[in-house]
């Protein structure tokens, strides 16, 4: 652990945020309210793509960092926001109706799991565009 | 130095790859930022105040015509004195006087020693906790007030010392409402959740000793004690009944949720203490939109008058101001049967969440309810029973539904009948003459009214009819009220001594029985009838009233078991000689009638399931409470919600035309009313499918602009307490120069006045009073005029089925003739200024719980004598807008059930207007391509402007899938041009020539995002460029 830099902790704590976002949006994806509306390919996809480039960073880096390398924190970062900005998009309606027309227990519990997917998601993207200005490992 | 430099130059990599990364991802930002403009524009604009498309008129096009609509009012000042002074006037005549012994009115002298007692007196409930919620608005000219600001506005003067102790007190009565992330407060008492329980919040009058010891002590020198106990109501809603819809963490003694704690009955009885002990009044006021269990203080001497005040909105506590002072004379009657249990009705034992045992929340099987009432909601059971009682029959005096356990009798029943309300006059009544007309399908009746008292005040005639109850009847299970609502109508103020004679025409439709054995004219089954015998017409203070008259006439006294005789003179008979089931066998626009709603029958699919409440034996049929109901694999088939199959077999699509060049205009048909001029079929050949699909798919919160035709987005409004959902300036036209003439100056300090100020619905029908209903709408249709905002969801028409629907506060009564009479009045005051005042919801929205899903089972007879019968004169009239339901019609959602929305809604009412589902957000429950083929113009959707967006919405909603559907295609033709039709002919053209056209607008923050894009991609690439270089450097 000690040729660790603030980057390695950074992308863990980002990929752990994205992964419980994705998580979070999949359960949600399965809640009574949702379920109809079916799992974005573009929130999955992004978000499932940021953390894989975040694993491969995390462990390609671990025998040196090289330049290549470089791409994935950025590419995370960008994945990370689109897959929050268009999780906010599909669950924005039913975040509203629920906060209006139709908030009973079963509605909140529902939108508690598409709020932790946003949050988390919005969290892992920022600490993600934070990261990038790190490395890995000690020089 | 190698060294050094090397990590200069990894950590200028780093420098710049972290640039690349904040850069990359705010262009990713703007771009996906695009995306969801794209998508909510329309809510983006409002939420903004921005403008995405507008109407541009060609400089040379006549102009002269583009306003078709004229305000009554020439500044927003006006608009809003009109609107305030409607506002007391609703309160003054809408206001109920249950209970006095002479203590009202107070003097001069009186109303300057007040004594406000009670939270609520400080903080009332002015509207609905969610949804037609009351606004305040501040710095207007018509500033909103509460009772004490409108009763010191009045000239009272009232104990300071109370006003004190009780904004100390208000931490113990503040409201938490759980919302996620928190919890909402409010000062006032609010309703419970769906499936919550209410909470007392009435200080004790431990603690109010606590904040101030000497607090009685003050009653004495002002000792006119006013008390005021208040309910809530809100949409998604809910009182539970009974005990278990009460707080179980208090001991309050409280059995109902509707009924009083002990601390609200200590206040009282400390009010009554202080008046025994000073002398002095105690009058309670009752703040409230469901009906309360009062029945212990109607028989407290102690409290000296009983006021009923509704949720008065923004102005309506000048009214009750005027009412106490006797500036004005109490006039309004109730619009519900104030029971002495609630709970103990017929209809409460099937209430609630009754689940499926095989629910299944992908399609919105939750729970169901079996209305085995049939039509013996409200006063048509207590005041039918009771006649049963007097007349020996049915079984009627049995112990089953009674509030004590024994014999039912109806005064232990009721505490304040249907259409009960004093004044502070006496008036008589005579009923001078009564005719049936059946060809001309009215009953007219006269009946004068004299002012016998001395004051002046006005007098609501209720008109009532008792039908006879046949053999043929009984055997064919068609059931009978023993007195229900005919007509109605209010009196001029009268002065003392003065008479008026009031000639009411009703509707004969409103006296037939819908009896769905009886062979009808299409040769199938189910049509009105006539049985023949004798009716009995009456009048009277209240249905109770009106019945004791026909009881007496029928030769029936209080040796029989009548709560008080009645006046025979007062009733008119008419005699039927022989079985009529041809006067109502067409409706008005001439469809022949016959069953439709068999299917709303639970036993339609579950034979011998339910038992019907029936006058034939009131103890055999009482209800029993449907619950774990299991649905067969038939019914859940139906309950999947893909009932229309999208198919090339369903006809030629090349017979469906689209996209024709006819240079039609949809302001050429402006104010045209007849939807066979050929004009209307040459334009919508103009309308693209893809224009049809997106718009019926994404109706969203507007109506959105139609290119092809050049029809303009129109703004939806929520109601009914006003056309609350934008300020009046949101929308307004600030540009003169267009001609408009209600253009208003950008610094109108009117501007950011909000319309959700009027009291609620409940007090609009407590006045009898079309002639209000009717000024209410003219005043909304002004309103819509000056804020450019034309449809108005606004009128609530589902009936008050129990007290224990929260939501009760939106819609007029438990009554449909009431409810239509008021409803109609209401929209065609609004449309006379093109404002599209559009009833709701069809249908049978009869409670909160589940609404999204839930299964509602009625008899046809029930569906179409209360609930519909209350929308029905409403759209035959002409009304151009309608609002579905959340709920089910028996298995099918509301939106896609043909017998409701095409056979009766289309057909025999001829409906021809707008139909907008409810807030449903669930693409299966949208159930768009049955809505659409059932006659729903749009969904409440909204999303891009996109085949592909609203594709992706309801996956079954493609082009190249609706495009070989011919049936489907000529549907969502005609949801358009039932759409357009309505807006041509309300003031959303208003401005619009047949030289307009609608203009794309970059708003500020298009050009925000665009720069966003085109800065960060710059960025982007110089960032990325300078690490390039930084990692070649190294």
């Amino acid at each position: 652990m000690k040729n660790k830099s603030a980057g390695f902790f950074l992308t863990a704590l980002s990929l752990l945020a994205a992964a419980v976002g994705l998580g979070a949006y999949l359960v949600n994806c399965g809640t009574d309210y949702f379920m109809n509306l079916g799992i974005s390919p573009v929130v999955a996809g992004c978000a499932g793509a940021a953390i894989a480039a975040q694993l491969v960073y995390l462990i390609a880096a671990q025998k040196g960092q090289k330049n290549w390398m470089d791409l994935l924190p950025v590419a995370a970062s960008v994945l990370l926001i689109v897959a929050t900005v268009m999780l906010l998009s599909v669950r924005v309606n039913g975040i509203a109706s629920i906060m209006t027309f139709e908030m009973n227990a079963q509605t909140l519990s529902d939108l508690t799991s598409a709020l932790i997917g946003l949050i988390a998601c919005l969290a892992a993207a920022v600490v993600s565009i934070i990261s990038s200005f790190f490395d890995v490992v000690k020089e | 130095m190698k060294d050094t430099s090397k990590k200069s130059g990894r950590a200028a990599q780093r420098r710049w790859r972290g640039l690349t990364a904040v850069t990359a991802s705010l262009l990713a930002l703007a771009l996906t930022g695009q995306v969801i403009v794209g998508g909510f524009r329309t809510d983006i604009d409002k939420f903004l105040g921005t403008q995405s498309t507008m109407v541009v008129t060609d400089e040379d096009a006549d102009t002269g015509d583009a306003y078709t609509y004229q305000s009554d009012y020439s500044s927003t000042t006006e608009l809003l004195d009109a609107i305030e002074d409607l506002g007391e006037r609703m309160n003054e005549e809408g206001s109920v006087l249950l209970k006095n012994n002479g203590a009202l009115p107070l003097t001069e002298e009186e109303t300057q020693k007040v004594s406000l007692l009670g939270f609520s007196s400080y903080y009332p409930v002015r509207g609905g906790d969610m949804g037609s919620s009351f606004v305040a608005n501040t710095g207007t000219d018509a500033d909103t007030v509460d009772l004490v600001q409108a009763l010191t506005a009045k000239g009272f003067a009232f104990n300071p010392t109370l006003q004190e102790m009780y904004e100390a007190l208000q931490p113990l009565f503040k409201s938490e409402v759980e919302s996620w992330g928190g919890v909402i407060e409010y000062n006032n008492i609010v309703a419970p959740a769906i499936g919550g329980v209410f909470t007392s919040k009435e200080p004790s009058q431990a603690a109010m000793d606590g904040e101030n010891a000497s607090w009685r002590d003050t009653l004495a020198e002002y000792n006119v004690m006013v008390v005021t106990i208040a309910r809530s109501g809100g949409e998604n809603r809910d009182y539970t009944p009974g005990t278990a819809g009460v707080d179980p963490t208090q001991d309050l003694n409280q059995t109902d949720p509707l009924g009083l704690s002990d601390d609200e009955r200590d206040l009282i009885q400390a009010a009554i203490d202080a008046k025994e002990a000073n002398g002095g009044k105690v009058i309670v006021l009752l703040n409230n939109s469901s009906a309360m269990e009062i029945q212990e203080l109607a028989d407290n001497e102690g409290v000296d008058a009983i006021l009923q005040i509704g949720l008065p909105g923004g102005y309506g506590f000048y009214g009750v101001a005027d009412i106490l002072s006797g500036a004005v004379n109490p006039s309004g009657h109730l619009t519900d049967t104030y029971a002495v249990v609630n709970a103990n009705s017929p209809a409460a034992q099937n209430y609630g969440n009754n689940q499926w045992t095989n629910p299944n929340p992908e399609y919105s099987i939750n729970s169901a309810v079996v209305e085995a009432e049939g039509i013996y909601t409200g006063y048509k059971y207590y005041e039918t029973r009771y006649a049963d009682t007097v007349l020996g029959q049915g079984n009627a005096s049995d112990a089953v539904g009674s509030a004590d356990g024994v014999a039912w009798s109806y005064a232990n029943e009721v505490t304040y009948s249907f259409g009960y309300g004093l004044s502070y006059t006496t008036f008589s009544q005579t009923l001078d003459s009564l005719s049936v007309d059946l060809a001309a399908q009215t009953v007219t009746a006269t009946v004068t009214v004299t002012n016998t008292g001395d004051v002046a005040g006005k007098d609501a005639v209720q008109l009532y009819v008792s039908l006879p109850y046949t053999d043929y009847d009984r055997e064919h299970l068609v059931e009978k009220s023993a007195i229900q609502l005919l007509d109605y109508a209010k009196t001029n103020e009268l002065q003392p001594g003065e008479s008026q004679t009031i000639t009411i025409t009703a509707d004969a439709q409103n006296m037939a029985s819908w009896d769905s054995t009886s062979d009808n004219a299409v040769g199938t089954q189910g049509c009105y009838i006539l049985d023949e015998g004798d009716y009995y017409f009456s009048i009277g203070n209240g249905a109770h009233e009106a019945l004791n008259n026909i009881l007496t006439a029928q030769g029936k006294t209080t040796a029989d078991g009548m709560t008080a005789d009645g006046d025979a003179a007062q009733v008119q008979t008419w005699t039927l000689d022989a079985f009529d089931n041809s006067t109502f066998a067409y409706s008005r626009a001439g469809v022949a009638v016959e069953n439709q709603l068999e299917d709303m029958d639970l036993n339609y699919w579950l034979p011998d399931t339910v038992t019907y409440l029936s006058r034939q034996d009131w103890a055999g049929t009482w209800p029993e409470t449907y619950k774990d109901l299991t649905a067969t694999d038939e019914m859940l088939e139906i309950m999947d919600n893909d009932i229309y199959v999208i198919s090339a077999d369903n006809g030629d699509p090349a017979s469906v035309t689209f996209g024709a060049d006819n240079g039609l205009t949809l302001a050429d048909l402006k104010g045209v009313t007849d939807i066979n001029d050929e004009r209307w079929s040459l334009l919508l050949d103009q309308i693209t499918l893809e224009e049809c699909m997106i718009r019926t798919g994404f109706g969203g919160t507007s109506t959105k602009s139609i290119e092809s035709i050049m029809s303009p987005e129109t703004i939806q409004n929520d109601g009914p307490n006003g056309i609350y959902s934008y300020t009046l300036g949101q929308y307004a036209n600030t540009n003169a120069s267009t001609g408009d003439p209600c253009a208003v100056d950008a610094d109108d300090p009117n501007l950011n006045y909000k319309f959700g100020t009027m009291c609620n619905e409940t007090v609009i029908a407590q006045t009898f009073s079309k002639e209000l209903a009717g000024e209410y709408g003219r005043v909304c249709g002004n309103y819509s005029l000056w804020s450019n905002l034309t449809i108005y969801w606004g009128c609530g028409t589902n009936l008050h089925r129990l007290p224990y629907n929260a939501r009760n506060h939106e819609y007029y009564s438990e009554d449909a003739v009431l409810t239509a009479g008021q409803g109609n009045a209401f929209v065609q005051g609004g449309m006379a200024y093109g404002c599209i005042v559009a009833p709701k919801h069809l249908a049978f929205n009869d409670s909160e719980v589940n609404r999204t899903g839930v299964a509602t089972f009625m008899t046809e007879q029930q569906a179409r004598e209360n609930e519909l019968r209350g929308t029905q004169a409403i759209v035959e009239n002409g009304a151009l807008g309608l609002m579905t339901a959340y709920n089910r019609v028996g298995i099918t959602p509301s939106n896609a059930h043909t017998g409701l929305m095409v056979d009766i809604l289309r057909e025999e009412w001829g409906y021809q207007g707008l139909v907008t589902e409810d807030f449903i957000q669930d693409a299966n429950y949208v159930c768009l391509k049955e809505a659409v083929m059932n006659g729903v113009t749009m969904s409440c959707n909204t999303g891009d402007n996109t085949i592909e967006a609203v594709n992706e919405k309801y996956s079954y909603w493609s082009y190249d899938a609706v495009s070989q559907d011919a049936q489907l295609m000529a549907a969502l033709k005609q949801a358009m041009l039932w759409q357009n039709y309505a807006l041509a002919n309300s003031n959303a053209l208003d401005g619009m020539t047949s030289g307009s056209h609608l203009v794309s607008v970059r708003t500020w923050y298009d050009n925000l995002l665009t720069g966003m894009q085109i800065g960060f991609g710059v960025l982007t690439l110089a960032c990325a460029a300078m690490y390039v270089k930084s990692a070649k450097k190294d």
